[in-house]
This record gives C-alpha cells, sequence and structure tokens, in this order.
C-alpha cells in the first residue's frame, strides 16, 4: 500500500507543481539553515578520544602569579614549565605520559626534486603514539633515551611519507628538517583529530601535525615554540637556559591512569610534586592541580562556546517557522482535494488509510526538501570555511552521519507538518463532498 | 439483505436541528431492485448514505447481511463498504487526475488485491461498460454518459453484492439516461441488488419496487400519503 501512496504523491506533487516547490522549498530552507549550525556545533563538540575519556587527563599545575589566578574557568594556566614537565616525566605511576609542544619548520629530501616546504610539527615524548593510539605503517617511536638526550630521529605521518618517500617503507632513510638530517624511525597512519583535542591551545580546528621529534632535541636545537607562550614573572632571559628554566609554560601534558589506585597514587605524587616546589620558593598559590579527561578538556577550552549554542537554537526556532509555513500550504492543499478523499472513502478507503496517503506525501515533500536542504547545508558550510580562512576546515564539512542526519530531520520535519493536515482531511465527512462535484 | 429499523438521524447546527430520518425502517432483500423517489430535502441522499455507511444514524437498528453495523470501528465499517457495496453518484464522482483504469483500479486496492487480479477486473468492468478502447483516457476527456458509465465500472469492479445510487441519471439527457438504466437493469439480472434514488417517474416505475420518502419517512403508498412535502423541523 505504501508504493500506491507514494505513486499518487507522486502524481499529486506534480499536479501543483508550484505550490509543491514552495513546500519543499520550505522545508528545504529550514533544514539548510539548521543543519549548517548543527554540523558546526556536532563537528566542534566532537571528542576525538571519547574512547578514552576513562583513561586520559590533561595535567595542569598551578605554577603562576600569587596575586593574580591564571585568566580561564580553571584558573591553572593551560600548560606546564618545561623544568616541571622534565620533572614529571620521571614519574613511574603514569602507564603513559606525554609532554610535548607544537613546532614546525621546513622539511626536504636529499638528492630529491621536492622542493623543501613547511610542515607543522610535534616534538613530544615518545608516547605520544601509545597513548593516543596512533598505530603505525612502519617501524615504531625513538627509544626511551631519545626524551632526555639528542637523538636526531623522526617520525612521520603517512601524508608526508607518501609525499617524501612515494609511500615506500621510509624507515632507515634520512630527510632533513630545519637544516639537520634526521632519521626515520616510524611512518603513523594519518591522525587528524578535530577538535584537536591534544592541543587546544594552538588553534582548535588547524591541522595536526605531519612530523614528530623527540623531547631530548630541545638544547641541541634551541628550539622555540610554534604557539602560546604564557608568562607572569620578569624574568631575565639571556640564554636558551633562562628560556628552560624559566616560569614560562609552553609544554602540553597528558597522562594516561588506567586505574583508581594510579589515579590515587598520581595526586598523592602531583601533591607531593607540588609541596616540593613550594619549599623551593615556586608555586607561590594555593596548592592546585587539574586533571581533566578529554571530555572535560573540551567543555573546559570551551571549544562550543554559548553563542555556537544559541546559534543553533536560533537555526532551530528558525525551522519552526519553515514548519508552520509547510503546515498552512499543506491544509490548504489538502482540503482543495477534499472532494477525491471522500470519493475514496465511499470507495472503502478507511479514515486512516486516507490519513496514511497524506502522510507519505508530505513525507515525500520531506525527502525532496532534505535532498535541497543538504545542498544549501553544503553551501553554507562552504560559505562558512571561506570566511573563516582556512580555520574551520576541519569543522565546516558534512560527514555521512550528517547528511543523513538531514534527511532524517527533513522528513521527520514534513511528517510533523503533515500530521494535522492529514488528520483534518481523514476526519472529514465524506457524504459532504459526495452530492455534486 | 439490508433491514433498517427505527432509524433516526438528525443534524445539529448551532442554532437548527435537522431531521433527515425520523422512525425510518425499510427492509431490501436480495436481488431486488428498489427505486427511491421523493420531494427534495425527503432524506433520500441521507438513507443510501446510512445504507452505504458512509454515515451512522443518531438511533436505530441497521443490519446489513444480518451483521449490525452500529456496532463496528472505522476499519471494518470500511473494509464492509469496500467489499459489499458499490457506489454511483449524480456527480459521477471521478477522480480527475487519475486516467479510467485507475479510477476503477481505486476500490480493488483498498481490497488488497494483486496486480495481475486487478488488471483482469479492471479490464473486465470497462469491457462491460464498452470503453475498453478508452482506459488511458482522462475522465474530463469523455461526455457525461461515458463518464457514469465508468462510475459504474468502478462500482462493478470489486463484484459487490449492493449497489446503490444516488440519481444516477440526474445529469444526463433522455438517451444517454436510457442507456444508464438499461446498464443497471442487466446489473440486476446478474444479481446484484439495486437501490436507485431517482426523480424521473418513468425509471423508478422500471424497478421492481417503488418507495417513497416524505419527510424523513417511508410514505405508504397504499394510503396516497405521497404529496407530503418535505419540512425541516
Ligand atoms: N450535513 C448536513 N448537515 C445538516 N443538514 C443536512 C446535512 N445533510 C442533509 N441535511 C438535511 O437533511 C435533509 C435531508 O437531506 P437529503 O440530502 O437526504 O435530501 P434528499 O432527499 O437527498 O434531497 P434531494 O432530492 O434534493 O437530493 C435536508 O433537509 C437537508 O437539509
Ligand atoms: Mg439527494
Amino acid at each position: 500500500m505504501i508504493g500506491y501512496y507514494i505513486s499518487l504523491a507522486m502524481r499529486s506533487l506534480r499536479g501543483t507543481p508550484i505550490l509543491s516547490a514552495l513546500m519543499v522549498a520550505a522545508i528545504a530552507v529550514g533544514v539548510g539553515a539548521s543543519m549548517t549550525t548543527l554540523t558546526l556545533n556536532y563537528m566542534m563538540s566532537r571528542n576525538a578520544l571519547a574512547d578514552k575519556d576513562d583513561v586520559l587527563f590533561a595535567v595542569q599545575l598551578d605554577n603562576w602569579d600569587p596575586h593574580k589566578a591564571f585568566h580561564n574557568p580553571s584558573e591553572m594556566p593551560w600548560q606546564l614549565t618545561y623544568k616541571d614537565a622534565i620533572d614529571l616525566l620521571r614519574s613511574d605511576i603514569p602507564s603513559h605520559q606525554v609532554a610535548m609542544h607544537r613546532w614546525g619548520g621546513p622539511i626536504a629530501l636529499e638528492g630529491s626534486e621536492l622542493r623543501p616546504y613547511t610542515v607543522e610539527a610535534r616534538v613530544t615524548s615518545r608516547d605520544f603514539f601509545a597513548l593516543f593510539d596512533i598505530p603505525f605503517i612502519h617501524g615504531g617511536t625513538w627509544p626511551h633515551a631519545a626524551d632526555n638526550n639528542s637523538a636526531y630521529q623522526i617520525v612521520l605521518s603517512q601524508r608526508t611519507n607518501e609525499k617524501l618517500f612515494g609511500g615506500e617503507n621510509s624507515v632507515g632513510r634520512t630527510v632533513n628538517f630545519n637544516g639537520a638530517p634526521f632519521t626515520v624511525v616510524g611512518v603513523i597512519e594519518d591522525w587528524q583529530p578535530s577538535p584537536k583535542v591534544h592541543d587546544l591551545n594552538n588553534g582548535d580546528f588547524l591541522e595536526s601535525a605531519e612530523v614528530f621529534l623527540p623531547f631530548g632535541l630541545h638544547r641541541a636545537l634551541e628550539i622555540y615554540p610554534w604557539g602560546n607562550t604564557n608568562g607572569w614573572k620578569s624574568e631575565d632571559i639571556n640564554s636558551y637556559e633562562d628560556q628552560l628554566g624559566s616560569e614560562y609554560v609552553w609544554i602540553q601534558y597528558w597522562a594516561q591512569l588506567d586505574t583508581p589506585e594510579q589515579m590515587e597514587r598520581y595526586r598523592d605524587y602531583l601533591t607531593g610534586f607540588i609541596r616540593e616546589r613550594k619549599a623551593q620558593g615556586r608555586f607561590p598559590r594555593p596548592l592546585k592541580f587539574g586533571l581533566s579527561n578529554p571530555s572535560e578538556w573540551l567543555a573546559l577550552n570551551e571549544v562550543v562556546d554559548g553563542d555556537d549554542r544559541m546559534l543553533s537554537w536560533l537555526s532551530l526556532a528558525f525551522l519552526l517557522v519553515c514548519l508552520v509555513n509547510a503546515v498552512a500550504l499543506l491544509l490548504a492543499k489538502f482540503l482543495r482535494k477534499a472532494p477525491e478523499a471522500g470519493v475514496r472513502r465511499a470507495l472503502g478507503a478507511s479514515g486512516r488509510s486516507i490519513f496514511s496517503q497524506h502522510l507519505v506525501e508530505s513525507g515525500c515533500i520531506g525527502f525532496a526538501g532534505g535532498l535541497i536542504g543538504i545542498l544549501m547545508t553544503l553551501v553554507g558550510l562552504a560559505l562558512i570555511r571561506q570566511l573563516a580562512m582556512g580555520h574551520m576546515d576541519t569543522v565546516a564539512s558534512m560527514n555521512w552521519l550528517m547528511m543523513l542526519s538531514a534527511i532524517g530531520l527533513a522528513i521527520l520535519s514534513s511528517l510533523l507538518a503533515g500530521l494535522y493536515p492529514a488528520w483534518r482531511i481523514s476526519r472529514t465527512n465524506p457524504s459532504i463532498y459526495l452530492k455534486t462535484q | 439483505m439490508l433491514k433498517m429499523q427505527s432509524i433516526r438521524k438528525s443534524y445539529r447546527t448551532d442554532t437548527i436541528e435537522t431531521h433527515a430520518l425520523r422512525d425510518f425502517s425499510l427492509a431490501v432483500d436480495e436481488g431486488e431492485f428498489v427505486s427511491v423517489t421523493g420531494p427534495s430535502g425527503s432524506g433520500k441522499t441521507t438513507f443510501l448514505n446510512i445504507a452505504g455507511l458512509l454515515e451512522t444514524p443518531t438511533s436505530g437498528q441497521y443490519l446489513l447481511d444480518d451483521e449490525d453495523v452500529g456496532n463496528l470501528n472505522d476499519r471494518d465499517r470500511s473494509r464492509m463498504r469496500n467489499e459489499k457495496i458499490g457506489f454511483i453518484f449524480q456527480g459521477f464522482n471521478l477522480i480527475p487526475d487519475l486516467s479510467l483504469f485507475d479510477n476503477i483500479d481505486v476500490p480493488l486496492r483498498y481490497r488488497g488485491l494483486k496486480g495481475r487480479e486487478r488488471k483482469k477486473r479492471i479490464e473486465k468492468a470497462l469491457e462491460q461498460v464498452g470503453l475498453s478502447a478508452r482506459a488511458k483516457h482522462l475522465p474530463a476527456q469523455l461526455s457525461g454518459g461515458q463518464q457514469q458509465r465508468v462510475a459504474i465500472a468502478r462500482a462493478l469492479a470489486g463484484e459487490p453484492r449492493f449497489l446503490l445510487a444516488d440519481e444516477p441519471t440526474g445529469n444526463l439527457d433522455s438517451l444517454m439516461a436510457r442507456q444508464v438504466m438499461e446498464l443497471l437493469e442487466f446489473i440486476n439480472e446478474w444479481g446484484t441488488t439495486i437501490v436507485m434514488v431517482t426523480h424521473d417517474p418513468d425509471l423508478a416505475r422500471r424497478a421492481h419496487r417503488n418507495i417513497q420518502i416524505v419527510d424523513g419517512q417511508v410514505a405508504d403508498l397504499q394510503h396516497g400519503a405521497a404529496s407530503a412535502t418535505a419540512e425541516i423541523a
């Protein structure tokens, strides 16, 4: 019977092309507007590390100004000092832990046609890949020693390996990064979490690193980070050693704590860690540290802020307005065809089948509206990408789930819009329409 | 096959109450051809609508094939209407944007018949009314008489045992009217019970039995009450 209803719906829609187009447009515009904002919100609030929410924790230590808390909801700096990060790495409590920051530079291949080009880099301790569950295609991470001593080793992303080596196993080969030769020790699958939950200091939605370098290289290369460095104290920085020993915060720190006991011990450890440093005259504020799992970290960093949410509600309200329009149009259309419904009733259609027939017609309008709504969403997102100039590329795009949701939203909306008109028409007394034609 | 006992039907609006039928009792046997006459507004259409399960009486009992239809829900009434009853209207009431074929298809769809069976029945029904060649045409492309024959074909395709016709010849000239009447008589000879409302005394006389409705009641023909006029209570 549904097939019959669909063919009747098609015939009916073709019979009133302008009215049908208006209804489809009403649904499409509403769906387009709300899906654009919903997609942005969804993509922005996606937690790429959700499956590790129980075990991963971003570490914060409050080494800030005694007179003024760090200006964020946690009232602690987002990042750690170099010296604290180095000391924390010595703890054997976490299953894995990572100290890291953003960097970058030109990469080139000796004797290759390829012109040197700039890549995003991440200077990190070796556990990065294990902690974030990033699989290797070739090779593996560098040895523990490389986290403390300079070792010119490098891990490439799949994309970079593709570009430099045509996708071959490049482990053991040499690449030139920032003017120095590095030995490739591993190639990882491309890893582009968006938002970049592991580093929300440097553009929530920018692309992730292409190459990874050991944390032990700081002194040898005198690495200054690309990205945020914050300080509160006036310090004389005359050498790179001064930079490393300063109260400047620029290192992101994550720890993996698999069990509650580990968590307990790590808390005690951090408490002791801060007490020790207080005794040395550092950490002048009340003792405070933070351990936030990826979800909490995203919320704390306000990746999706109140304005974004407001916009979603506004666009849903707009969809509602479009729906009210669709209801009015549907009602007009259905009531115009009431005599036909009367004839169908006389020929044996139940009120329910008249209702279904008209609801199916609404659903068809919704389906068409959904398809066009997707096109409108794609246009809307393209506009946003244009306006954001590269800052929103990873979020202002639709995945299959969002496309299906758009169709679902459109059909649901049109069914809702059709509910009342279909009910009205199914309840009208057929005999009224049968007397004359 | 049809038995109505003390049927009353009243329409109530804000200010007036209209008694379309009152204390209306009638029995029609299987195979009969009954014509119904009466002044305008006397309740003829109301009677047909109740007989055809399109409306429910305000009170009284209606047995169709010995089943009390007062107790049925909309779905069962619709199924019964679909299976047992065929309608023919004065205004033909074909669906304008469906071809003749698709118009006749409508009751068969609600019957839930398979595609092949429907096609067979539609073709047979079109043949019976002599319009096989016009299956693809739209109703507007036919004359009034032809349209009424399609409406009859549509009513027949479901092979109902009970045909209700409300002034089926009212919009037709006398020649066309005679053709339609002959078709109905033919159908009746093949066993379908017919109740036909008409204003035409000649056609009314051709039925087995004529009943006259006056003022919402069956008039007693023997006692010459036929001159009573309709009145609105
Ligand atoms: N839906 C309705 N609402 C109110 N009154 C109605 C309704 N349908 C019919 N009536 C009234 O009921 C009475 C009987 O109407 P009905 O249509 O049965 O008459 P009829 O005998 O078929 O007349 P005609 O020969 O003109 O077709 C009339 O007075 C009419 O006004
Ligand atoms: Mg009438």
